[in-house]
C-alpha cells in the first residue's frame, strides 16, 4: 500500500515537472500562432534561460528561428542559430539545427555562406545522409552563384535521389547564353553603336551612332570653314564624351544582359526543383 | 494569549512584507534576462523585457539598473541619444553609475552636444588614478573637438603617457593636436580672387586640385570658342555672343565654386580630425569601463 502510494507520488510528480517546462514553451508557440512574433521570440529566449532540458532547449531555438523567418529576419536567424549550434546538444539534434542554418543563410542570400555550411556537413554529421531539400538548396545555390556546371552535377545527384526524370526535366540542357563584357566594349570602341547592337539594343546602338556622326559632322564642318578651336573644342569633344560614354554603356548593357538571362534561368530552374522535392 | 498575539503579529508582518520580496525576485530575474539577451546581442528581445516593467513599482536601485542597461543597449544599437538619455539617469549610488557616466557624456560628444558633454565630463567620477587620467583624458579629447588647445594642453598635463589603457590614445591625441594647430587658414575671399585671376588657381589654393584643373579646362575652351567666334564673325555674331555667355556663365560658376571649396575642404579637415579623436576617446572607455 505504501509502495503504491509512493509510485503513483513520483509519477504525479514527474507529470507535473514535465507540464511545468513545456509550459512556456506552449507559451511561446501560441503567440507564433496569433502572429507576435518578437514577444514569441522573448518566450523563446525565456525557455533557453531557464531550460536546462536539451530537449526543451532545442524546441525553443528551433522556435526562435521559425519567428525570425518569418520576419524576413534570415541573416539574424543564421547567426541565432550559430550560437545555439555550439552548445551541446546530442547529434541528433544538432543535425536539424544545422539544416534549419543552411536554409537561412540560403534565405538570407549567403549563398557562399550556404554552401560553405553544406561542405562542412558530411563531415560533422557521417552517419547522415544528405536530404533532398539540402541537396535542392545546394543546387539552387551554385545557380544564383552562376555555377551552372557544377549545379547540374548536384541536380543529377537529385534526381537520382527521388528518382525522378533527369534528362526530360533537365533545366540545364541548355544553359543560359552569357555575353561578354569585353568584347562589347571592343566592338564599341572600333564600331560606335557596335557594342550596343551586341548587347540586343538597336535603338541605343542607333542614338549612339546618331550622336557620335552629329559630333564629328561638326568638327569636321568647323575645320573646313576655319574653325579650327570650335572644330576641336566642340567637335572632337563631342565625339569624344560621346564615344567613350558609348563603350561604358556597352558595358554595362552586357552586364544587365547577363543578370537578366541568369535570373531568368535561375527563376525557371528553381521552380522545376520546387516541384520536383514537394 | 499573549504568545498567540506574538504570532499573529509575526504572522501578519511576513504576509505584508511577501509582496515586495516578490517584487524584488521578479525584477531580479527579468534583469537578468535582459542582461543574457543583451549579452547574445538579441538587442530587440532584451528591450521587449525591460520595456515591459512598471517604472512606478521598482525602487530607486531598480530603475537605475533599468535605465543602465536600457541605455546600454541602445548604446549598442547606436541609437546614442537614447543611450545617453538613459545612462545619464543612473543615480550615484548604482554600482553602474560610473560606466553610465562616462559611456553616457561620450555619447553626447558623439552627438555634437560637445557643452552638455563638456558640463558632463567636468563631474564624471574618478575614485582611482586610471580613472582620473582617463577623466582628463576624455576632457581633452572633447577639449580639442571644441578646438580649445589652451585647454587641451592645460588637460594634457595629466597624460602619464605609461597607462597600458591610454598611452598609445594619448600619444595619438597630441599628434591630432598639432594636426590641428597646424591647419593652414585659408580665406574663400583670396580663393575667388585667385580663380578670377586664373581659372582653377583658387582650388588648388583651397587644397582641391583635380577639381582645380577639371575647372581650368571648360573656362578656357569656353574662353577660346568665344575668343574664336569674335574674331572670325565680330561682337554681334551668334557664336560670339553664345560661347561668350557660356564662358561667363562657367568663369563666374568657377570663382563661386572657389569661394565654397575652401569651406568644403575645411569641413573635410575638421570631420577627419574629429572622427579620429572621437575614436580614440572611445577605446580606452571600452578597455577600461566595459566589463
Amino acid at each position: 500500500m505504501t509502495t503504491k502510494f509512493y509510485l503513483i507520488c513520483i509519477f504525479l510528480c514527474g507529470i507535473c515537472s514535465i507540464a511545468k517546462a513545456q509550459l512556456p514553451l506552449s507559451t511561446a508557440d501560441s503567440l507564433v500562432a496569433s502572429g507576435q512574433f518578437l514577444a514569441a521570440r522573448v518566450a523563446y529566449e525565456r525557455v533557453l534561460f531557464t531550460s536546462a532540458e536539451p530537449i526543451i532547449r532545442f524546441s525553443a531555438a528551433v522556435g526562435k528561428a521559425r519567428c525570425l523567418k518569418q520576419q524576413g529576419l534570415y541573416a539574424s536567424a543564421v547567426t541565432f542559430l550559430n550560437s545555439q549550434i555550439q552548445t551541446d546538444y546530442a547529434d541528433s539534434l544538432l543535425y536539424p539545427l544545422r539544416q534549419e542554418q543552411i536554409l537561412c543563410a540560403y534565405l538570407a542570400g549567403q549563398f557562399e555562406n550556404t554552401l560553405s555550411l553544406l561542405e562542412r556537413l558530411p563531415y560533422l554529421h557521417p552517419g547522415m545522409s544528405a536530404t533532398p531539400l539540402l541537396i535542392a538548396v545546394r543546387v539552387l545555390s551554385l545557380n544564383e552563384l552562376k555555377r551552372w556546371s557544377e549545379a547540374a552535377v548536384a541536380y543529377r545527384e537529385l534526381a537520382a535521389h527521388i528518382q525522378a526524370d533527369s534528362v526530360n526535366l533537365n533545366p540545364y540542357q541548355q544553359l543560359p547564353r552569357l555575353k561578354s563584357e569585353k568584347k562589347a566594349q571592343w566592338l564599341s570602341t572600333f564600331i560606335p553603336g557596335a557594342g550596343q547592337l551586341y548587347a540586343g539594343k538597336p535603338g541605343e546602338a542607333a542614338l549612339s551612332i546618331l550622336v557620335q556622326s552629329a559630333g564629328l559632322y561638326f568638327g569636321v564642318l568647323s575645320y573646313l570653314q576655319g574653325y579650327y578651336l570650335s572644330a576641336w573644342g566642340i567637335g572632337a569633344g563631342l565625339f569624344g564624351s560621346f564615344h567613350a560614354g558609348g563603350v561604358r554603356r556597352a558595358e554595362v548593357l552586357v552586364q544587365e544582359l547577363n543578370h537578366k538571362r541568369a535570373a531568368m534561368f535561375n527563376a525557371r530552374a528553381r521552380q522545376k526543383i520546387l516541384e520536383m522535392i514537394k | 494569549m499573549t504568545d498567540f498575539r506574538r504570532w499573529l503579529l509575526l504572522f501578519i508582518v511576513g504576509f505584508l512584507t511577501i509582496p515586495a520580496h516578490c517584487q524584488t525576485t521578479t525584477f531580479s530575474r527579468e534583469w537578468q534576462f535582459a542582461r543574457y539577451l543583451a549579452d547574445k546581442e538579441a538587442t530587440d528581445e532584451a528591450m521587449s523585457v525591460l520595456q515591459a516593467f512598471d517604472k512606478q513599482l521598482l525602487t530607486v536601485s531598480q530603475r537605475d539598473s533599468l535605465a543602465y542597461l536600457t541605455g546600454w543597449l541602445a548604446y549598442g544599437a547606436k541609437s546614442l541619444g537614447e543611450a545617453s538619455d538613459h545612462l545619464l539617469r543612473v543615480s550615484k549610488a548604482s554600482p553602474f553609475y560610473t560606466k553610465s557616466q562616462y559611456f553616457g557624456a561620450y555619447c553626447l560628444a558623439f552627438q555634437h552636444k560637445r557643452d552638455s558633454a563638456g558640463a558632463v565630463m567636468q563631474h564624471l567620477p574618478a575614485p582611482d588614478s586610471t580613472l582620473l587620467e582617463l577623466r582628463a583624458f576624455e576632457r581633452a579629447g572633447l577639449a580639442l573637438l571644441q578646438r580649445q588647445y589652451g585647454l587641451y594642453d592645460t588637460l594634457r598635463q595629466q597624460f602619464s603617457y605609461s597607462s597600458y589603457a591610454l598611452s598609445a590614445e594619448e600619444k595619438r591625441m597630441d599628434i591630432y593636436w598639432q594636426g590641428l594647430r597646424a591647419q593652414k587658414h585659408r580665406s574663400p575671399a583670396l580663393a575667388g580672387l585667385l580663380s578670377a585671376a586664373v581659372p582653377g588657381l583658387g582650388k588648388l589654393y583651397a587644397g582641391k586640385t583635380k577639381q582645380g584643373i577639371a575647372a581650368f579646362l571648360p573656362v578656357l575652351t569656353m574662353g577660346l570658342l568665344a575668343w574664336e567666334g569674335y574674331r572670325k564673325d565680330g561682337p554681334a555674331s551668334l557664336r560670339f555672343l553664345g560661347f561668350g555667355s557660356l564662358f561667363t556663365v562657367f568663369y563666374i560658376g568657377n570663382i563661386w565654386g572657389s569661394t565654397l571649396a575652401v569651406k568644403v575642404r575645411r569641413d573635410e579637415f575638421n570631420r577627419g580630425y574629429d572622427n579620429k579623436i572621437l575614436f580614440d576617446m572611445h577605446i580606452p572607455l571600452r578597455n577600461l569601463l566595459n566589463r
